[in-house]
């Protein structure tokens, strides 16, 4: 590539300022960029800024010594010199034989259970989603996503028996999938879902954003 | 606000840095939590949006050298360059979309840097060697060797 084309295309002329069979490549490396610009994703996938703010939400309520007990149960890269690391580990081995020693930071250092660490992470918020889905001919109809572990466990009902379904489901902020299963064998799409995610076998499932704030609504389809 | 504003232009630079989805979604996650657990120690709040992105930068630096031993080559974009040539030039526009996706995937992550943030994001040499703390000399190369390992694919647009 010549000189003349890097400075065209770092801006620094115009393409009036190239000779005449410059400007075919200059022509053809705008389109080449336009490409690489549309080739991939323009923004955020949708749920993002919920879970990060619901996360950020999660941690803010945090106490003091439960961020303390996150920060060490999160893993993270940690740089030792060999030689520090070695002094280290011969530390605590001493402290390790020492019965005494011992006694005393098992007292001491008693952390709360696994659970306890893990309910600090999740957000109180949860949003109560109506599914609605018309399907006069169905026996039964139930409700499976991501947030069920695809299991159809959560049964909607024909109220009124003319063949709209609905059901309940109570949902954390973020983007969840979701299918309907009819009869208990046929899996079907929710025709009026405002979103729709591919998996990677190619199916096509509904999917719903919920956003998290005080006072926010669902997107319910 | 702060999500909302700069979520889509991070997820654009780590999506076509890992050149995947899920870990361009975690990354950028990852990033703005901890912008907004570290808010304290961005020193020039009127350039909080470098500050920002210098995080999402070092985060796809440690995630592109923790799986670095793991990829598989791709194929180079001569071969598939040369898969194309032949009597009938038409193409799918898609496809080379695709391609210039996988061509840019190729590049060494330092030239793929340069190249999103100078071509995909419009940034000045200037504004990358603030972000980057590298010398505007050495982006400037960056640029230049990226754009020739893309030349291969030019051939499309003549």
């Amino acid at each position: 590539m010549k000189k003349e084309l890097h400075d065209y295309l770092d801006g620094r002329t115009g393409s009036d300022d190239l000779s005449a069979h410059m400007r075919g490549d200059a022509a053809a490396w705008d389109a080449l960029i336009s490409d690489v610009r549309a080739a991939g994703a323009d923004g955020a996938p949708v749920g993002i800024e919920s879970r990060v703010m619901s996360e950020i939400r999660a941690r803010s309520r945090q106490t003091g010594w439960k961020r303390v007990l996150n920060w060490s149960l999160s893993p993270r890269p940690v740089l030792v010199r060999p030689l520090l690391g070695f002094t280290a580990l011969a530390a605590l081995v001493v402290v390790a034989v020492t019965p005494m020693a011992v006694g005393v930071a098992s007292r001491d250092a008693r952390l709360p259970e696994p659970d306890q660490a893990a309910s600090a992470l999740v957000g109180e918020e949860v949003v109560y989603v109506q599914f609605v889905l018309d399907a006069p001919d169905a026996r039964s109809v139930h409700i499976a996503g991501d947030f069920s572990g695809w299991e159809p466990t959560v049964a909607m009902s024909d109220v009124n028996r003319d063949g709209r379904w609905s059901g309940r489901v109570r949902l954390p902020p973020g983007l969840h999938k979701y299918m309907f299963v009819i009869d208990g064998e046929t899996w079907i799409t929710d025709p009026n879902a405002v979103l729709y995610a591919v998996n990677r076998n190619g199916e096509r499932n509904a999917a719903i954003a919920i956003t998290g704030g005080a006072g926010t609504g669902s997107l319910a389809p | 606000m702060l999500v909302r504003r700069y979520k889509d232009v991070l997820y654009r630079y780590a999506e076509r840095m890992t050149g995947r989805v899920d870990e361009a979604e975690d990354l950028v996650q990852r990033s703005l939590i901890k912008g907004f657990n570290n808010l304290s120690r961005c020193r020039e709040p009127e350039r909080f949006g470098g500050w920002l992105y210098r995080i999402v930068v070092n985060l796809c630096k440690d995630q592109l050298k923790g799986r670095h031993r793991l990829e598989v080559p791709l194929e180079s974009v001569a071969e598939r360059s040369s898969k194309r040539a032949g009597p009938d030039r038409d193409f799918d526009r898609s496809a080379l979309r695709e391609e210039l996706y996988q061509a840019l995937q190729e590049l060494s992550p330092d030239r793929r840097e340069a190249f999103v943030l100078k071509h995909v994001e419009g940034w000045s040499y200037e504004e990358m060697a603030e972000v980057l703390q590298v010398s505007v000399s050495a982006l400037k190369m960056r640029v230049m060797r990226a754009r020739e390992h893309m030349q291969e694919l030019l051939e499309h647009y003549r």
